[in-house]
């Protein structure tokens, strides 16, 4: 866990051309980060730079991955053992005799570089992908959560509160990436019924928000030798991935997939490709260009539901309308005569 | 408010068709959220709903969050219409009335063979308690349903609170709606009450039952419509449905005058509000008429 040696080489030409937005990137916008709000547009966003990243091949470990574990290493409480059989099905998942595991993401790695070795059109290429949750703009895993135990904040993160999560992964099934991690034998579900109900807790990247609330950078952003990531005011990341895309002639993932992210990868290579050399495994997500919101499919009922106050209110109010008129138009005279 | 006193058939018409659909949707839907709502939870997978055949889709939470999604539409319009609906026209004879609670408990100790049962009007004292403790009940269920799917759709970092309390209201009240669910099933069990129940198929009760169990309404119904000051006088109606052919109009103030000159505090209400069923239990409960 230490990041002791130095990166061998600092290009820097290429931190040149990311110019005076490398230094504007740096602590000096988060004052304007904290003051704005909203998700989409008043929010922070990160910038991952494939163009700088190196995958720190000369380390023992990625610094960006180093600091992340540094900073989360006492998220977990040490799990109960033995950790509670669900039941009926009896999954367990079980990462705290791995904890140093960091090819992956895991519970107790938020982070973790991805190698692709990409065939292009110029020959091979090889890609280091920095990968953790993308911090959607609307994150099915926050609004899904039958607790509402994560939650999307208005400064974009989304976070998963470890207090209230019952570890079900209703999460990792609904995310794209399958990003949140969980570990059994902790969490609030021991106290309540173990065996029946819940499975321990979610874990993932929260973007550094407690960092971010005492005005630090998150962990990851700070560490990076080469600047290859970056955080800011949503408006100026998505400004700056534009204009760096199109110096490289590259491309941008993050923007659409998902229904929006606030996280965008640039990179000379194209997504597509870079997609196809990945493989897809448990915690080794994919990138999967245009990736759709699943939950776009529920939007269409939502709205009706919405509407549905509207719709009956009005029934009843024409209902009611057509009772009076009925009764004052009728011939009958109203039966209080007849009986 | 359609009531009428059917001596051929001896029946006495309790609901219209309207009061049926309203029961019906608010029963149906309701019991679809309950189910739907526990796959949100999530179970169907653990639990091995989704493997049984037909309920693979309970594990698939897009699919189970839209069939949600379908039957609140019809559970919050139902319920939105009835209040409108049956507020302009005045219809009151469901809300509690001063005294419900005294008699209700003198209602629930004679169905343990405690004491006799005092005569009810339309609807017996519990029942009008029953239907407002729904009210509250459901009120708070679209309420939090509502700013959770506002949520969903539009608004991912509305105020973590306000999230945080919709959730859990949303969560306390699904629970309170089950337990309401099965005190009214069991009320239903309950032989004095049994009588009533076709009421909430067919629409009427037997005209024995009523003299016998709701004389006071039976008296009202046979002594005409005497309309106090409310903002309409009671009007004919014909309904359309199959069963009873038409019916009439009474508000429910009288119920309320006569109740006070009988000295007598208890009157009845059926909700139909809140019932959810099983069509099986009523199929043998009286097969006097029809
Ligand atoms: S990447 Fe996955 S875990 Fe992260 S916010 Fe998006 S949906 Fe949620
Ligand atoms: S933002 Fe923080 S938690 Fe997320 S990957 Fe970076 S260091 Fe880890
Ligand atoms: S993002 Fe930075 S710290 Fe992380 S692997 Fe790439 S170069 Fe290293």
């Amino acid at each position: 866990m230490k990041k002791e040696l130095l990166p061998k080489i600092s290009r820097r030409s290429f931190l040149k051309t990311s110019a005076g937005i490398t230094a504007a990137s740096g602590l000096t916008v988060l004052p304007m980060a904290k003051k704005a709000h909203g998700a989409t547009s008043g929010g922070l966003a990160t910038l991952i730079d494939l163009s700088l990243c190196d995958g720190c091949v000369d380390w023992e470990m990625p610094a960006c991955v180093s600091s992340c574990k540094t900073i989360n290493k006492d998220v977990i409480p040490e799990p109960v053992n033995p950790i509670p059989q669900p039941w009926p099905r009896k999954t367990i998942e079980d990462w705290s005799k791995k904890k140093d595991v960091f090819n992956r993401l895991t519970p107790y790695n938020y982070l973790y570089v991805q190698k692709a070795d990409v065939e292009t059109e110029d020959g091979k290429r090889t890609v280091f992908i920095p990968r953790r949750c993308m911090h959607c703009d609307n994150p099915a895993c926050a609004t899904i959560c039958p607790f509402s135990a994560n939650h999307k904040m208005k400064n974009g993160a989304v976070v998963i509160d470890y207090d209230l999560c019952f570890g079900g992964a209703k999460c990792r099934t609904v995310c794209p990436w399958a990003i949140p991690q969980r570990q059994s034998g902790v969490g609030v579900y021991l106290q309540v019924l173990p065996d029946f109900m819940g499975n321990g807790v979610m874990y993932k990247c929260d973007l550094c928000h407690e960092r971010l609330a005492e005005g630090k950078l998150p962990g990851c952003v700070e560490a990076c030798p080469r600047k290859a990531l970056l955080i800011g005011p949503h408006r100026e990341i998505f400004a700056l991935a534009e204009e760096r895309a199109k110096q490289m002639n590259g491309y941008i993932y993050g923007k659409t997939e998902n229904g929006g992210t606030s996280t965008l990868y640039v990179s000379p290579v194209s997504f597509d490709l870079i997609n196809k050399a990945l493989i897809k495994k448990p915690g080794e997500p994919d990138m999967k260009p245009d990736v759709q919101r699943r939950m776009v499919k529920t939007d269409g009922p939502g709205r009706i539901v919405l509407a549905s106050p509207i719709l009956g209110a009005a029934a009843g109010l024409i209902g009611a309308f057509k009772w009076f008129s009925r009764g004052k138009g009728g011939t009958k005279g109203g039966e209080k005569d007849n009986d | 408010m359609t009531e009428k006193i059917w001596e051929e058939k001896g029946l006495v018409v309790r609901h219209n068709f309207l009061e049926l659909l309203e029961h019906w949707a608010i029963a149906l839907s309701g019991f679809v959220l309950i189910i739907t709502g526990l796959f949100q939870m999530p179970l169907a997978n653990r639990y091995y709903i989704s493997s049984l055949p037909g309920l693979a889709w309970s594990g698939d939470f897009i699919i189970s969050l839209n069939v949600h999604y379908a039957a609140s539409a019809i559970f919050v319009a139902a319920a939105f219409f009835h209040v409108i609906y049956h507020g302009i026209l005045g219809e009151r004879g469901m809300l509690p009335q001063k005294g419900d609670l005294k008699t209700s408990i003198t209602v629930v100790k004679s169905f343990f063979g405690k004491g006799e049962e005092p005569p009810f009007h339309k609807y017996l004292p519990e029942q009008r308690l029953a239907y407002i403790g729904m009210i509250f009940i459901i009120a708070m269920l679209i309420i939090s349903g509502l700013v959770k799917t506002y949520k969903n759709i539009y608004a991912p970092d509305l105020s973590e609170g306000i999230v945080f309390l919709a959730t859990w209201v949303h969560i306390t009240f699904f629970i309170l709606f089950v337990l309401a669910f099965i005190g009214h099933m069991a009320a239903i069990i309950l032989k004095p009450n049994r009588p009533m129940v076709r009421a909430i198929f067919t629409g009427s009760v037997r005209l024995d039952y009523a003299r016998h169990r709701h004389p006071l309404w039976v008296a009202e119904l046979e002594g005409g419509r005497k309309i106090p000051a409310t903002v309409e006088p009671a009007v004919e109606e014909i309904s359309e449905e199959t069963v009873e052919a038409e019916t009439v109009k009474t508000s429910t103030e009288p119920e309320m005058l006569l109740q006070k000159k009988a000295d007598l505090q208890e009157a009845d209400e059926s909700e139909d509000l809140y019932a959810e069923t099983q069509e099986e239990d009523v199929g043998g409960t009286d097969k006097t008429s029809d």
